[in-house]
């Protein structure tokens, strides 16, 4: 053996950035936590050009998985125009040569920080959504050693407790975002901070999301046709947030997560919060020809 | 800072991203086949091995393959990749790394060769199953199914990639497996 | 197309870093090298939190950063995901370390002599504000002694393990390829000693001083003793294929061990980093020493201090709450709102605040 056996030939960057070694971990990882649905996978997570909690653990992900015929949409929000949105979409562009789209149909991967688009995803798309805090049991188990026990354990008790405390005081579920979720049965995740107007989105649904935290270093998924059940008590139903009746004042759709936008004199407006759903009502009130998805939610309300 | 042409692929790069789009596929739907860009172990090795890891194969005809991946061989009880060729045993699934409860990432992943779409009708069900679905797969010793089966305690387990030439399909540990 | 209009993102952001770069201005090789030569203190600073020992690099990260540390060293750890990882070097040993500064607050002399060295520590701090006025500051030369400091010399614990006063680490015997890489596996809990050491050489020294500090105030279970604070080169070792040995080059080290009183015996802690770096080598020695038994949730637990002093994850995670949560905050809205409603239509009779709830962790 050589020296010049173990180097490789100099090259600025390597294709998709990540080199060989990082996306075989990567890929390592994925195969273990779609087998172990919702389970938080440890992986090294390198550092790339972006900071920590910019969507990194994301990045990464679609970085191991993008090839040239990949086509990849990236929001924030909601928004593909968001500021570091079009960030992380103009740097995998850049790094990997992949087409980009704003149209939830067109993308073949979709990267997403906060929301699930509002057309229904196809089997042949994958999700990947960016996960600032992968430990659902952080509120009640901020020390990550113990908490990965618990989820050993399936010593779910406090989270309970902790949800059951909410419900005696204020009369409901508190938590906003990130309604934690049991996965096939077996392990409790944080589906990331979306909506729990978009949690349903991920039950038994044809794609395949993979949930990635680059800063805390872990990895989990959904696969296609798996549980994911908000805890709930049986006598205190999931509430997704109030919503389905709000229409957005820009493209006059109805039945769909909403920006609420405060106005003078204390009364909001709303605008509809998967922006390119909001051109496609645009467009086609304008009489342009426009392809609409299916969705998941029909008269603001999650079909079944 | 400056816009310039996205970095070339490597011919290895193209390979080893091609084999993962067929194996997470396989793995996030079990029972429908994918393809390999090449048929064999080999395109799962670029895609997967590497230092990192601590490798067991049956088939020494892999071995240099593995080790120029700069992989550890090791034995099966402490392999993370088990390349068991073709199996003559069932006994050989009781040897494998489950992982644990704390870490169930730490069960094996276990590449063996069959024949897809013959022999024993298997009916499956599990996350990634709409219902339930059926493989057939001929080549494997009678028992296979209800060892694994016994010897997995979920989240522990282990991963099974089902390789016939270039064609795969994958069962992960959470796949309920019914022999018809 | 009302929507198409406010899509300004990739433009905004694309100017926005003009802005910043504008500020900065053009600079070429010659800016690198005065940045360099005249802050070799921020160079080593920048490397050490990086883990990438290259002076080059690393001035050349503070120049495009305009000097925002956090940012150079991303820069830096972002350049080295790219590089593969051709050898592992041999073990360097304390006792063949090139020794420019070597002191001990445990003895009033030790073997082999307090070696001063270069510091700043008994300079009166006073700005040089002639400078500004025109004049040159030349530092005066330095006279050598009469007898050079040997160059090599063996710890200070190495001296007390003799005298049966300290138990050391029991060497570990883990070589080359197998020694546990913090930047190719995951940090676990318990962690591995390579990990911790790892954690610690590539710290956020302002975080290992902070959380050092609390340590040292009394939040901790020991008080440290400097037993040595060495500033160092080492001889970078590697192995040809052939199997000769050869020297790579020398880098900058910085080491400290700090001992408390454990009934019959020293406890020992250890950190060591790349360049010259005092602060952070005596502040995460000090964490080392108080980690051994420290409460889970302490600030002295391992998981605890590994965790916060992570400069790249810390810095990025702040920073990230510039980006828009309006989704998140929307949910929580929605929640608070709901169970207004529900306590209003409630207790017409019963008037009873709500009790508030914990709130959710920071995204």
């Amino acid at each position: 053996m050589s020296l010049s056996e173990l180097t490789k030939p100099w090259e600025a960057m390597s294709y998709g950035f990540l080199d060989a070694s990082a996306k075989r971990e990567l890929r390592r990882k994925m195969i273990k936590a779609v087998a172990v649905p919702g389970c938080q996978m440890p992986y090294a997570s390198r550092e790339v050009p972006m900071a920590r909690g910019w969507g990194t653990g994301g990045l990464q992900v679609s970085l191991t998985l993008v090839n040239p015929e990949t086509t990849v949409k990236v929001i924030d929000q909601g928004a593909d125009d968001s500021v570091n949105a079009a960030s992380i979409r103009r740097f995998i562009a850049r790094v990997a040569g992949a087409p980009v789209t704003m149209d939830t149909l067109q993308a073949d991967l979709i990267q997403s920080r906060h929301r699930i688009p509002e057309e229904i995803l196809s089997e042949d798309q994958i999700l990947v959504l960016q996960v600032p805090n992968p430990e659902p049991l952080r509120p009640v188990q901020p020390n990550m050693s113990i908490a990965r026990q618990m989820h050993a354990d399936a010593d779910y008790g406090r989270m309970w407790l902790q949800l059951y405390e909410q419900i005696v005081r204020s009369g409901r579920v508190m938590q906003g975002a990130s309604y934690p979720s049991l996965v096939h049965g077996r392990h409790i995740m944080t589906p990331s901070p979306i909506p729990r107007w978009d949690v349903p989105k991920l039950h038994m649904a044809k794609h395949l999301t993979i949930l990635s935290a680059g800063r805390e270093k872990r990895i989990y998924a959904v696969p296609p046709y798996t549980r994911v059940e908000p805890l709930v008590f049986s006598d205190v139903p999931y509430r997704v947030e109030d919503h389905g009746g709000l229409t957005c004042h820009r493209s006059g759709t109805k039945g769909f997560f909403m920006n609420e936008i405060p106005q003078d004199g204390g009364t909001s407006t709303y605008e509809v919060s998967d922006s390119e759903w909001g051109v496609k009502a645009i467009r086609q009130r304008d009489g342009e020809g426009v392809i609409k998805g299916e969705t998941w939610y029909k008269n603001g309300e999650m079909a079944q | 800072m400056s816009q310039s042409a996205p970095p070339l692929r490597s011919a290895e790069e193209i390979e080893a991203n091609a084999s993962f789009d067929a194996l997470l596929w396989a793995l996030s739907r079990p029972g429908q086949i994918r393809h390999l860009p090449k048929p064999g172990e080999a395109a799962l090795i670029d895609a997967l091995i590497d230092r990192e890891c601590r490798v067991y194969s049956a088939d020494p005809l892999l071995i240099p393959q593995v080790m120029r991946s700069g992989a550890e061989i090791a034995d099966m009880a402490s392999a993370d990749h088990v390349f068991l060729a073709t199996v003559q045993d069932s006994e050989v699934l009781k040897s494998l790394q489950l992982g644990s409860d704390l870490y169930p990432d730490e069960g094996a992943t276990v590449i063996l060769r069959c024949k897809l779409g013959a022999g024993a009708h298997l009916r499956l069900s599990g996350p990634g199953v709409n219902g339930t679905c059926d493989l057939q797969v001929a080549g494997l010793p009678d028992g296979f199914w209800q060892t694994r089966a016994q010897v997995m305690r979920y989240p522990t387990g282990f991963e099974l990639i089902l390789l016939d030439g270039d064609r795969l399909a994958a069962l992960p540990r959470s796949t309920i497996v019914e022999v018809l | 197309m009302a929507y198409v209009a406010t899509r300004g993102g990739e433009r905004a952001i694309e100017q926005s870093e003009r802005l910043f770069r504008e500020e900065i201005g053009s600079f070429d090789a010659q800016r690198v090298n005065d940045i360099r030569q005249s802050l070799p203190y921020l160079v080593d600073r920048v490397m050490g939190e990086a883990s990438l020992y290259d002076e080059d690099l690393a001035a050349l990260a503070l120049a495009q950063t305009g000097g925002e540390i956090y940012e150079a060293v991303l820069l830096l750890r972002a350049w080295r995901t790219t590089q593969p990882r051709l050898t592992v070097a041999e073990p360097v040993e304390q006792g063949d370390l090139f020794t420019h500064r070597r002191i001990s607050a445990a003895f009033k002399d030790i073997p082999g002599g307090q070696v001063l060295g270069p510091t700043l520590d008994y300079a009166h701090r006073i700005l040089a504000t002639d400078v500004l006025r025109g004049d040159r500051f030349t530092p005066s030369s330095v006279e050598p002694a009469d007898q050079p400091a040997p160059a090599q010399q063996p710890s200070v614990s190495a001296w007390q393990a003799e005298n049966d006063l300290v138990d050391l680490p029991e060497p570990d015997q883990t070589a080359g390829g197998d020694i546990p890489d913090l930047t190719r596996e995951p940090l676990l809990f318990p962690s591995k000693r390579a990990h911790t050491l790892q954690s610690l050489a590539r710290a956020d020294t302002g975080g290992v001083l902070a959380l050092g500090y609390a340590a040292m105030r009394g939040y901790g279970q020991a008080h440290p003793t400097v037993n040595e604070l060495r500033l160092a080169e080492a001889d970078i070792t590697v192995s040809h294929p052939d199997g000769r040995k050869f020297s790579a080059g020398r880098v900058k080290v910085s080491q400290a061990e700090v001992v408390s009183k454990k009934s019959e015996k020293l406890n020992l802690g250890f950190a060591a980093t790349f360049g010259w770096n005092e602060v952070k080598c005596i502040s995460a020695a000090t964490l080392d020493l108080n980690s051994g038994g420290a409460p889970k949730g302490s600030a002295t637990e391992e998981e605890f201090f590994l965790y916060h002093t992570e400069g790249v994850e810390s810095s990025g995670f702040c920073i990230h709450f510039k980006l828009p949560h309006y989704v998140t905050f929307q949910s929580s809205l929605d929640a608070m709102r709901d169970a207004k409603a529900k306590n209003a239509a409630k207790t017409e009779s019963a008037t009873s605040d709500p009790a508030p709830t914990k709130s959710e962790p920071a995204e």
